[in-house]
Parts: C-alpha cells; structure tokens; sequence
C-alpha cells in the first residue's frame, strides 16, 4: 500500500485560543513494503505526521492517500474501520492502548474487533506475546501491573496479533532493555523482509534510522527537511545539527578520528563492520602520506 | 565520604499473588554521586526508585533516606522534600492545568514563599526550553515536550536528590545531551546527588558509580569502567556493550592491535591515532 501526503497541513485547536500549526504544507511518498524512519527535533510534528496515516488525526488541509483509501479535508466523517485494519499503530506512550483487564484479553481485543473468532484471536496473541518476549506467566495478569518496557512489549503484541499490512511505530523502542531493543528491531526488520509489510518506524536514535530503513524522513517545524536513503540523509551533518539532529554514533566517532587525521570529508558508514573497515583504511591512507 | 540513602536487606512483592520483585537489596548512595542504574525491562529498577522516596515501603528491610526511615509516617513528608523523583511516564507526574500551574504545584505543596516560586518556575522553564509552553495544557505537548517539562516540576523544587527514571528516553539527541548536561551542572556545583535509571549506556559510562540489576536483585555495583570489562555477565542479564567496546571488539577482531582500556569514544580514538603513529 504505497502512502502519499499531498500538501497536508494540520492545525491543533483550530480558532481557539490553542491554535499550533504542527504540519506545514507535507508532500511526501512512502513506497508500499519499505521501510522508513522519521527523525526529528522535539515537537518538529513527527507523531502528528504519522497519526494521519491511520486516521487518528485529520487534515485541516491536503490529502492522505494509503492504498485505494483516501482521506482529504474536505470530506465529510468516514468510516475509518477498513483503514485500521490495514495499519496498525503503537503509539509513543504504550499506557494510551492498553485498557483490558487481562494481557491476553488486551492483546486479543484487535483481531476480534476486525471478526476474527475467539480460538484464533487466543493463538494470535499467545504467538505475538512470544514474539515479543513476554514470558507466559505474566499473561493472565493485569497489563497495567507491569514495567514500563513490559508494558510496551504487550502495546506491540496488540498490534501485531491484527496482522496489518503497515506498521506505525512512534518510538517503539524508547523504554526497552538493549536486548529487547535489537530483538523487537529485528522482528521487524524481518517482518518487513519476509512478509513485506511497510514499516514506518519514528525514531531518535539515529542508528537505528540508518541501519534498517530505506528512507529517512528529517522533519523540522511541521515540514520535512530531508527524506531520501540514509546514505545521503546523514552525508547533511551540518544541516542535521542545525536543527537538533546527530548522525549515527558510527559516523560521529569516524568523524573524531578523521579530525584528528586532519580531514574534513564526511564518511558514510552505519555497521560496526563498514566503521572499522573505513577505520583500517584511514589510517593506512594517512600512514602512507606521512 | 557521606552517605545519604542507605538501603538495608530490603525485599518487595507488589501482593501477595505476585512474586518478590526485590530481592535482599542492600546498597548505600554518596552524597554529591552520579549512580546509574540498568537492568533488563521488568528487573525492578522502578519499583526500587519507588522505595527511595517512600512511595513503596518495602516488607522486609528499610530505607534511611538522610537518617530518616522510610516507614516512619512522622518524616515521609521530610523525604518527599529531599527526593525529587522524575517518574518514566510523565503522564503520571502531571496534575496543574497548564505547564506554569504544574510546575507551581509541586512548589505550593513544599510551601515555598510566591517571590521564591516565581523565580524559580522561569529558571526551571528556562533550562528545559519550555519557557514559550508556560501557558499550554500538558496533554497538547508532543512526548519530548513532555519529559521536559516533567523534569522541570522537579528541578524546581531543588531537591537534595533527583531520581530520573528513564526521564530521557524520548528526547531528541541534542535534547538529551542538553538535559544531561543541566543536571550535570547542578551535581557538580550543587552537590545535587542523582541517581538515574537508563538504557542508554552512553549515558551510564558517565556515572560515579553503577548498579546492575537482574531479576530483583543487584548483582554488580562499582565503577563503570571496571564493570564494562564483564562482557559475559553484561550479556547474559541482557544488557549490551558501550560503543567504544563494541567498536574496538570489532576492530581487534581485524587484527588492529587494541588494549581493552577505552571506554569513551575520545579514547579510542586517541589509542588508534598512537598507534597508528607508532606503526
Ligand atoms: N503495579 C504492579 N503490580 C504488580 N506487579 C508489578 C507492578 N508494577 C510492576 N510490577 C512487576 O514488578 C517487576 C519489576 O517492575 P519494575 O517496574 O520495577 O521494573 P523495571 O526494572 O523498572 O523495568 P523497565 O525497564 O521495563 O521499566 C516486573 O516483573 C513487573 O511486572
Ligand atoms: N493536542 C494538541 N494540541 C495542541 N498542540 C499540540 C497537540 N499535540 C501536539 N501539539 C503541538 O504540535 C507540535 C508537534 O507535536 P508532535 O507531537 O507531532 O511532535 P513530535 O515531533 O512527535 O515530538 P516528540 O519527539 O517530542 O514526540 C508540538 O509543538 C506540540 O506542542
Ligand atoms: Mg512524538
Ligand atoms: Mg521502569
């Protein structure tokens, strides 16, 4: 489901005494099964930016397109149900979706408001759970008597047990353990790999936006600033740092090493791996010219 | 050096049909300190960060915070006053109308004279960046703004002890850094003693001191440094490396001849640059 913004603004509290402008004028494409990341400075409209996609939010101006599904200002209310049950959304602060008593009720609640039958919404959720990593003893507990990163594991399994073929993460990874930071990155990657679903992921950790996505998308107060590969997003360190934004930790510790080499270039490298390969070839280049 | 909490033998079940959560905890913290602590998700760093400012008051063992005992319902609003706590979602530490009146509350309830108020809610604006927000409703800011303003509510009240759990997590990177440095500042010339909870091992090599958490217990305590070097157990609790470990994992595994010394970036950096000088 290829997604396109056309000239969508979105303003907060309209003719109130509240008024936020949070998007200005967005046109951008999100090609259907890729994987894009949204970077951005604090209130720069990132979340309001992706709650447009599955209708949480509707344009004061513009128009959303996501697959065969339009939503425009100008029209009148819509139902919205087939829309959700195509993208999925985790939002920023998990506690915002979760409300049933039990965890697997709470996990199980998506797929049967989209008809789903009980016995399959069970095996869902207890598969998603799994994935997630939480540990089948916690299941029939409250999800409100959990940790913070357990509570947004459980947010997660709620939306992958719906099966939807675009996923929504606003921060998903913010208030988990470094293991469960790469293992739920990795599903992902993998879901969007192997399944081909379009992961639209919003992040502040620069890594991760350079490693698994195929676009990245720089928003600065309500517009996007940048959005191509992340090859050539994070080649803009200076303007990246203008308005609050890093490059990757690779990027920024070859950056310490080539100002001590006494160079200026910009070095694009993202793994471990390609880092110490540009490391190894730096200073053999230097050695050579000394 | 001069203690300031000191925790005892303590264990914590948040009921009867739920297991212990904390196990035996004994630790104490220094006066003045940067103490992080990490742990994987659900090993009990929130729910100990409760017990420091009495908010949980543990079944078994205690917590002295300044020489007062967290169970004495006589001195709970003493410790409330020293121990500022920034909580892991700020939707829970909100309670004013707008972001002025929220900061204010806290103030109000320590009873602080209007003049002192009034200072001190600009100042605190003022290190947060929300000074143009002072009007707004807290459910009309974006997730970041948040945290910021959650971490104001508490600078403000110049605590003796901040306890930031997760208080971070979704800033933007120079935000963080901002924020980090603040409090830094305040530690260093304050003695404001602060102990953080984080995932960001970035983070945690900065701190005087750090306590590893597994599954309720505290199973490694000393200085980051020394502790970086337990690869195994780090793994093995489900944390992860600093950068500069992991880069010069990579690095040695291409035969670069590196010591296992740097822990910031800065160092390994300079440890190439000799040796590449030397080569
Ligand atoms: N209100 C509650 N009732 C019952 N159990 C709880 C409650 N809150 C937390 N727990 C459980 O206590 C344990 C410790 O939780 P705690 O919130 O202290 O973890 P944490 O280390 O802060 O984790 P995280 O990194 O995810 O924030 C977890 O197993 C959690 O499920
Ligand atoms: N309900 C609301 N009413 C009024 N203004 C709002 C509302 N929600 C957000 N805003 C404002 O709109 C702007 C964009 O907010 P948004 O939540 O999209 O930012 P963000 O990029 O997701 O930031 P963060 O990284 O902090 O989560 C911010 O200035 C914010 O204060
Ligand atoms: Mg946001
Ligand atoms: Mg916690």
């Amino acid at each position: 489901m290829d997604i396109t913004f056309e000239h969508v603004t979105h303003v907060y509290g309209q003719k109130t005494p509240f008024e936020k402008k949070a998007l200005n004028d967005v046109s951008l494409h999100i090609p259907s099964g890729s994987f894009t990341s949204i970077i951005g400075h604090t209130g720069s409209g990132k979340s309001t930016l992706v709650q447009h996609i599955n209708g949480l939010l509707k344009p004061s101006a513009g128009r959303i397109s996501v697959g065969d599904f339009v939503i425009d200002a100008n029209q009148k209310k819509q139902d919205l149900k087939p829309l959700r049950e195509k993208v999925g959304y985790v939002f920023q602060y998990p506690e915002h979706q979760l409300f049933e008593e039990t965890i697997i009720k709470d996990v199980c609640f998506g797929p049967m408001n989209f008809g789903v039958s009980d016995s399959e919404a069970t095996k869902r959720a207890e598969e998603s759970l799994q994935l997630v990593g939480l540990p089948a003893a916690y299941w029939h507990r409250s999800p409100f008597d959990l940790s913070g990163g357990q509570m947004r594991r459980v947010a997660i399994a709620g939306v992958l047990a719906v099966r939807p073929q675009v996923i929504i993460l606003d921060e998903p990874t913010a208030g988990l353990d470094p293991r469960g930071r790469e293992e739920i990155l990795s599903l992902f990657s993998d879901l969007h790999k192997r399944l081909n679903l379009t992961i639209i992921m919003v992040t502040h950790n620069m890594s991760d936006a350079a490693i698994y996505s195929d676009q990245v998308i720089a928003m600065d107060g309500g517009k996007p600033l940048l959005a191509d590969t992340p090859e050539e997003v994070f080649s803009h360190v200076e303007l990246l740092r203008k308005v609050g934004l890093d490059v990757p930790e690779t990027m920024e510790f070859l950056s310490k090493l080539l100002k001590k080499a006494g160079k200026q270039q910009v070095v694009t490298a993202f793994t471990l791996d390609d880092t110490a390969d540009a490391v190894i070839d730096l200073l053999n280049e230097v050695k050579d010219h000394v | 050096m001069e203690k300031i909490i000191e925790v005892r033998d303590l264990s914590y079940r948040y009921s009867e049909e739920h297991p212990l959560v904390l196990k035996e905890i004994n630790f104490t913290v220094n006066k003045g300190e940067w103490l992080s602590i990490v742990g994987h998700n659900g090993s009990g760093k929130s729910t100990l960060a409760k017990c420091l400012n009495g908010l949980i008051i543990p079944q078994k063992g205690t917590v002295e915070v300044n020489g007062y005992d967290t169970a004495d319902e006589q001195t709970i609003w003493e410790i409330r006053r020293l121990v500022g706590m920034v909580f892991q979602n700020p939707d829970n530490q909100f309670v004013g109308a707008t972001v002025q009146d929220d900061v204010a509350f806290g103030m109000e309830n320590h009873g602080l004279p209007r003049a002192v108020m009034v200072e001190r809610l600009s100042e605190a604006l003022r290190l947060v960046k929300m000074e143009a927000f002072a009007q707004t409703e807290p459910h009309r800011l974006s997730g970041g703004q948040k945290q910021r303003v959650a971490i104001a509510g508490i600078v403000a009240l110049q605590p003796l002890i901040i306890i930031m759990d997760e208080a971070t997590s979704m800033l933007d990177p120079e935000g963080r850094r901002e924020i980090i440095q603040t409090v830094r500042d305040l530690n260093k010339k304050h003695q404001l003693t602060v102990i953080s909870i984080t995932h960001d091992l970035e983070e945690a090599i900065h701190s005087d001191r750090l306590l590893v958490m597994n599954d309720g217990q505290i199973v490694r305590e000393g200085k980051p440094r020394d502790i970086f070097k337990s690869t195994d157990l780090l793994k093995k609790v489900g944390l992860d490396l600093p950068f500069a470990i992991k880069m010069r994992n990579a690095l040695r595994a291409k035969e670069v001849p590196l010591t296992d010394s740097a822990l910031f970036q800065e160092e390994l950096v300079d440890e190439l640059w000799t040796l590449h000088s030397s080569m």
